[in-house]
């Protein structure tokens, strides 16, 4: 046999704190390892060629990748393999970074835990055979979990290129929190105008089903083929089949009451910006109103556990403040920053045109706001003159950021996506595949996976469904043959397997008093494997000779 | 005098945060953020700057980046206990804690002093059975203006059949200011002494009588499996349950003053309002600055042993004219160091300051 060893750096990530030069030093001198190296990123394209290279020119027979978890990347390299004229199934990935290099810095003990992981490959990788993939046919159709900006998007994107979308809404009406704002930066529209533009479409399409008052109950199968079902309008039942997901959740406005030296429901004059949005002409100002508008609430702040900037408050406050001049000409309104953050084009300067229409803007986190009688004190440090300072005002305007969705907790249990530390869906590499999610065929948009502008958000979502359209397009997809296997002879038909299949897999043959498994059934959990009494329950791909060698190769003494 | 940063001093984004809800920056010259960016430098510091700090612990509560800024003063002030360079009267305080477990040097046997005033049998915790501490600060110990708060609680446990016993003259200083001051070492040794006597008397629970105290029981003497708790909880849980019955009325305006070591940095503020809302006739107000915004008496942190520098209007003197002008009759407080600095403001405009169990006791029925 041939193995060719590959360690990556992964940059900083793993050479920080394993010895990769040592790792590859090390494998160089294994009898049949024809070709040991290491690579600062072994997933980009020149990483990819010395890959391919060395496969052609050893005629290498076994590949092993010591790099990231095999949840990451695992298509890009089989696709590699394919691509160097080898079987992919006789790729072994070690993971030296999640499990290795993430774990502790101590640069010793990493390097030798990350010996015996890679010894545990290439003991085990002898028995990876050159399975086929199965092909399955891809249902040509979309779920989109959520109706705001971003799962609008997506939905219209998909129904145009000839997906059948099925888009459900938690709430009575689809539009989310775009449809509450009176004025969108920097469209100069009112979401309900934008919104409304895109719902148009969707019900004008014969491929699309809207379903509000929606919930998502189950969701089962795999890329092409998933099951959902969904109940609708509180109770109403529905089952469908889709070939793949969109989760576009969005975000839950920051919650004010978290933070109670900032008043928030102890007086009228003390509001969020969203509240303004809504209602400005609600509110009592007198003639020449004194409004200060706070910063980064709910953002940037450990306190709450949550240490991300929300990115959208900065702009907000800019525009509130000019909502608000633009009503109230001799308006005094001052605004209380920690970092101005206009980030998104043609923000710096509309930020300049706010200072130069007379809004002033005063750094330090505001720290307490006391509504008294005669107006609203707040008190903070002007930190660039290093004074305390109390100023009295008439409303006080608190710039929220954005919270993760509460619903996302039970959808990542129901999709089986992580969330991240925030409670915000996780990216599959936040660089690389910022759509992706680390499931194939779900995929996210908009501020489901961390705060964005409307014009991101809307981005997000037609990217998300231009990658699911490659996929669902091509009509079919490649499916792990990892399938479970009953060797007749050994099985005595207790059953037991039967009992705890869960795609309902395993069909018993009375007449020959053994089980069978259902290939295109089976998901290949394993459950059946382990419970099996007589050991005839085989995983492809895991068998026990597998499982043993690769404690070997833990086990082994350096 | 050159400090070096030992807290999470590099992640401070300078937002001011700190200083803004400081009770004492900008009214002293104290500016907390300041001192921590000049703690990230190594650079100068003033030495008296530090110890405007009352240690109500609003900064560190608040810090967007937990920075913990009232610890590194503590840390910055143990650079100076190390060298000897403090104020007389706080060596003094510390000298004393060190011989009489407590920071006025008064004698150890006459720690249960108030004992004798309760009028009811007390016990020492060896005798009793259930086990429940009850705790005094050195301020309810020594200070005679305060022997009342352990005497009417003892009564209230006794007549409701509470049992209770206290450690008498076994019994010192919890620490909690004394780390505050800065004096790890000293600090350390008076939580191994509490402990061994925890230990010994084989204590399952802490009725503390000072948010000091329970403060650092809580937080800082790392004991899981003690009970630590405040009598105001205590108390409440009494009146809920019908133990304790309140049977007169008090026909007065009363403003509840929230205690930085209850309220702000232990979330206690319902319990002392629940109890005076309970009570017939009793008028709560509120003043404008109140729970997680209330305004630190200015009794903690080693403010109680040390005069500072500069002359400015007392939080205290500000609180009580507030209250003045709500109309307030009495300012209620749950903690020994709100009732001595408050009651030195409060006489001269005629208000009087209670500590919540003074007015239980009144209204019993
Ligand atoms: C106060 C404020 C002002 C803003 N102003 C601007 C601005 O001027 N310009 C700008 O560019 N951006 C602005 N934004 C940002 C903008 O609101 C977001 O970019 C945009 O709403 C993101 O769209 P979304 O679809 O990702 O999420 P959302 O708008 O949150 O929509 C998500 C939708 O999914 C639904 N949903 C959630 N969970 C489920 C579930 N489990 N099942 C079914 N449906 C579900 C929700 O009900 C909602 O309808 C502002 C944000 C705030 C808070
Ligand atoms: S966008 Fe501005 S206001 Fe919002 S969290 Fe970031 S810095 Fe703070
Ligand atoms: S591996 Fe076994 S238990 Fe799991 S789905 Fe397949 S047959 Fe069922
Ligand atoms: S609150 Fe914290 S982050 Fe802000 S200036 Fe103070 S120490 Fe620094
Ligand atoms: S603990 Fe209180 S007094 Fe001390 S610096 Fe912090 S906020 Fe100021």
């Amino acid at each position: 046999m041939k193995t060719g060893i590959f360690i990556c750096h992964c940059g900083h990530n793993i050479k920080h704190t394993v010895d990769v030069k040592e790792l590859s030093e090390y494998f160089k001198e294994i009898p049949n390892v024809y070709v040991a190296t290491d690579y600062a990123f072994v997933c980009s394209e020149p990483g990819q060629e010395i890959i391919k290279e060395s496969i052609e020119k050893f005629e290498l027979d076994r590949v092993i990748i010591a790099s990231c978890t095999p949840s990451l990347h695992g298509e890009l390299f089989k696709d590699l393999l394919k691509k160097s004229g080898l079987n992919p199934f006789l790729l072994r990935r070690v993971s030296i970074r999640e499990h290795c290099s993430w774990t502790g810095d101590d640069l010793k003990k990493n390097t030798e835990k990350a010996k015996k992981l890679i010894l545990a490959g290439l003991f085990s990788v002898v028995h990876n055979l050159p399975f086929e993939e199965k092909v399955v046919e891809v249902d040509k159709s979309a779920l989109v979990i959520g109706g705001g900006i971003s799962g609008l998007s997506a939905a219209c994107f998909l129904s145009k290129m000839g997906i059948r979308v099925y888009l459900i809404e938690k709430e009575k009406e689809l539009g989310g929190h775009v449809k509450r704002l009176n004025n969108v930066w920097p469209y100069e529209k009112t979401g309900k105008e934008i919104v409304e533009s895109l719902v148009s479409e969707l019900v004008k399409a014969d491929n699309v089903q809207i379903y509000t008052g929606a919930r998502l109950e189950l969701l089962e199968g795999y890329f092409g083929n998933y099951n959902v079902k969904i109940t609708a309008d509180g109770e109403r039942e529905m089952n469908f089949k889709v070939g793949g997901v969109i989760v576009a959740t969005g975000f839950e406005p920051f919650d004010p009451y978290l933070k109670p030296e900032l008043g928030y429901g102890r007086d009228r004059r003390i509001v969020t910006t969203l509240e303004i949005e809504e209602k400005l002409n609600e509110v009592v100002l007198p003639e020449k109103p004194r409004v200060a508008i706070l910063h980064c609430v709910g953002s940037r702040d450990e306190t709450l556990g949550k240490s991300y900037c929300s990115r959208i408050c900065c702009i907000n406050a800019l525009k509130v403040a000019r909502m608000i001049k633009e009503g109230y000409e001799n308006a005094y309104i001052e605004c209380f920053y920690m970092d101005v953050r206009a980030h998104p084009k043609g923000g710096e300067e509309f930020y300049e045109e706010t200072q130069v229409k007379g809004v002033f803007f005063t750094r330090g986190n505001v720290a307490e706001v006391v509504p008294l009688s005669r107006c609203v004190l707040i008190r903070g440090e002007d930190t660039l003159l290093g004074e305390v300072f109390e100023k009295e005002f008439d409303l006080v305007v608190l710039s929220i950021g954005m919270s993760s969705q509460s619903e996302n907790k039970r959808l990542s249990q129901l999709l089986k996506v992580s969330l991240d530390k925030d409670g915000f869906f996780m990216e599959a590499h936040i660089k690389l595949r910022p759509f992706d999610t680390a499931v194939k065929g779900i995929f996210i948009a908009g501020c489901c996976s961390g705060p964005k502008d409307v014009e991101e958000s809307i981005n997000h979502g037609k990217a998300s469904a231009l990658k699911l359209f490659g996929m669902l397009n091509k009509g079919y997809a490649y499916v792990e043959p990892f399938v479970a296997d009953v060797t007749e002879k050994r099985c005595s038909g207790c059953r037991m397997c039967e009992s705890v299949c869960v795609a309902n897999a395993i069909k018993y043959d009375a007449r020959k008093r053994v089980v069978k498994v259902e290939e295109a059934q089976c998901m290949g959990c394993g459950l059946c494997n382990a419970t099996c009494p007589s050991s005839a329950v085989t995983l492809l791909g895991y068998s026990d000779m597998i499982l043993m060698d690769e404690i070997s190769g833990l086990l082994a003494r350096l | 005098m050159e400090f070096t940063n030992t807290t999470k001093v590099f992640t401070c984004i300078q937002c001011g945060k700190c200083t803004g809800g400081c009770p004492e920056s900008g009214r002293t010259p104290l500016n907390v953020r300041l001192i921590v960016r000049k703690n990230q430098f190594g650079a100068q510091v003033k030495n008296s700057h530090l110890w405007y700090c009352t240690s109500c612990g609003t900064c560190t509560v608040r810090c967007p980046r937990d920075v913990k800024p009232s610890e590194v003063i503590f840390d910055m002030r143990s650079t100076l206990v190390e060298s000897g360079d403090i104020s007389t009267s706080i060596q003094k305080a510390l000298e004393n804690t060190f011989l009489q477990k407590n920071p006025w040097g008064r004698a150890r046997s006459k720690r249960a002093e108030w004992a004798e005033k309760s009028g009811v049998a007390i016990k020492h915790i060896s005798d009793t059975l259930e086990k429940r501490l009850l705790l005094s600060c050195c301020v309810h110990a020594y200070d005679p203006r305060c022997h009342v708060i352990p005497v009417n609680i003892s009564k209230l446990l006794t007549y409701s059949g509470i049992e209770f016993g206290i450690l008498g003259e076994e019994e010192c200083c919890c620490g909690n200011e004394i780390r505050r001051i800065g004096e790890k070492g000293l600090f350390e040794e008076l939580r191994e002494e509490n402990i061994s006597n925890f230990n010994r008397y084989d204590v399952r629970e802490i009725l503390t009588l000072s948010p000091h105290c329970m403060n650092t029981l809580k937080k800082e003497y790392n004991l899981p499996k003690l009970k630590v708790y405040h009598y105001t909880q205590l108390l409440w849980d009494m009146i809920r349950e019908g133990v304790v019955k309140i049977g007169k009325d008090y026909k007065k305006r009363v403003a509840y003053h929230d205690p930085c070591f209850l309220g702000k940095q232990n979330g206690i503020f319902e319990e002392p309002r629940y109890i005076l809302k309970s009570i017939e006739g009793l008028e709560l107000l509120e003043f404008s600055r109140s729970r997680e915004n209330s305004l630190c008496c200015e009794g903690g942190g080693g403010r109680m042993f040390y005069e500072v520098e500069v002359q400015y209007e007392r939080n205290a003197k500000i609180r009580v004219e507030e209250a003045y002008e709500l109309g307030v009759q009495t300012i209620v407080v749950s903690c020994p160091f709100c009732l001595m600095t408050l009651e030195e403001q409060a006489v001269e405009k005629g208000i009087e300051v209670k500590d919540i169990s003074e007015i239980l006791v009144e209204v019993l029925e």
